[in-house]
């Protein structure tokens, strides 16, 4: 049973130590940590020529270019944030997964809310109406 | 009131659905540039037929007018080459290219073989400068205003439609 519980566990993590082992050989000179930042920051921007796609999982030509770009702000110690301003000042702020709040993402950000309550009042409604039956 | 409220389902359904189908129709390749209303970035860079020649922001003399990424490995680039000279050409608009990450000789060879619509040429081999511009990809055209700031750009092959829907009120030629 418990063999059972560490397959699953390594077959979790497997993908993502290979990952990590796969960056380290193409990008080399990396700390343990840096090799970690890289994977995190590469996972969490999209690249802009396919876009369901993030930076690592694409091998278009711009995001290997904007990866080599991370990879060298990386070694220029910069940190994740100023890496992200480097990139969303370049290509906007499509490049960052979580969407900003204004006008138009506020349906994306406030819409299950309301979907939410509006729920709930139906179903207030409906079971005050069905209690003075 | 009753039966008004029973018709509200559908009628938010309709609404969704309606707004989705907008978003579909949406050109999802032609980003909107992170540039817009800033600068032209900073640059340095050698031309494509001169390598010992450098150019600098301030060779861009020629305002308002297009920057156009192009290389020759680029399909669509070959598609735009013609109405790119149709406009350098007839209309008189200027052009300054940047080669986007393209062998020089190749693309010397294919300014010869087609015709060279670009008052010059940036030769961009590494794509730094693409990079600094937002490119993703080729071709790219970016609307430059009379005081060098970028107004527009369009990622994808240019044809006349784009041409007047986008960049022909900035050029009083034609």
């Amino acid at each position: 049973m418990k063999m059972r519980y560490f397959i699953l566990i390594a077959f979790f993590f497997f993908p993502l130590e290979l990952v990590q082992s796969n960056a380290k050989e193409v990008y080399p000179n990396l700390s343990e940590q840096e090799v970690g930042r890289f994977v995190d920051l590469t996972h969490n921007l999209r690249c802009p020529k396919c876009q369901s796609s993030s930076l690592s999982g694409s091998n278009a030509p711009i995001a290997i270019d904007l990866k080599k770009i991370i990879y060298k702000l990386i070694l220029e110690g910069k940190s994740n944030k100023q890496i992200k301003t480097y990139l969303k000042d370049r290509y906007g702020e499509y490049i960052l997964y979580d969407p900003p709040i204004n006008i138009f993402t506020s349906i994306l950000w406030f819409g299950p809310f309301l979907i939410f309550f509006l729920t709930l009042l139906v179903i207030l409604i409906y079971i005050r109406n069905r209690s003075t039956r | 009131m009753r039966k008004i409220l029973n018709v509200v389902p559908l009628l938010i359904f309709c609404i969704l659905l309606a707004y989705l189908f907008v978003l579909l129709n949406e050109d999802k390749n032609d980003l909107t540039s992170a540039l817009i209303g800033k600068e032209i970035p900073v640059f340095e860079l050698p031309s494509l037929k001169d390598p010992e020649l450098v150019f600098e922001n301030k060779d861009l003399k020629d305002l308002p007018a297009l920057i156009n990424v192009w290389a020759t490995w680029c399909a669509a680039c070959a598609v735009e080459h013609p109405f790119l000279l149709e406009l350098s050409n007839n209309k008189g608009v200027p052009i300054y290219g940047i080669n986007y990450k393209d062998s020089r000789k190749k693309a010397i060879d294919y300014l010869k073989r087609k015709k060279d619509p670009f008052k010059f040429n940036i030769f961009d081999s590494s794509g730094d400068l693409g990079i600094d511009l937002g490119v993703y990809g080729a071709p790219e055209t970016f609307l430059i205003s009379k005081k060098g700031t970028i107004i527009d750009r369009h990622a994808g092959a240019l044809n006349s439609d784009i041409w007047d829907q986008k960049f022909r009120i900035y050029f009083h030629q034609d």
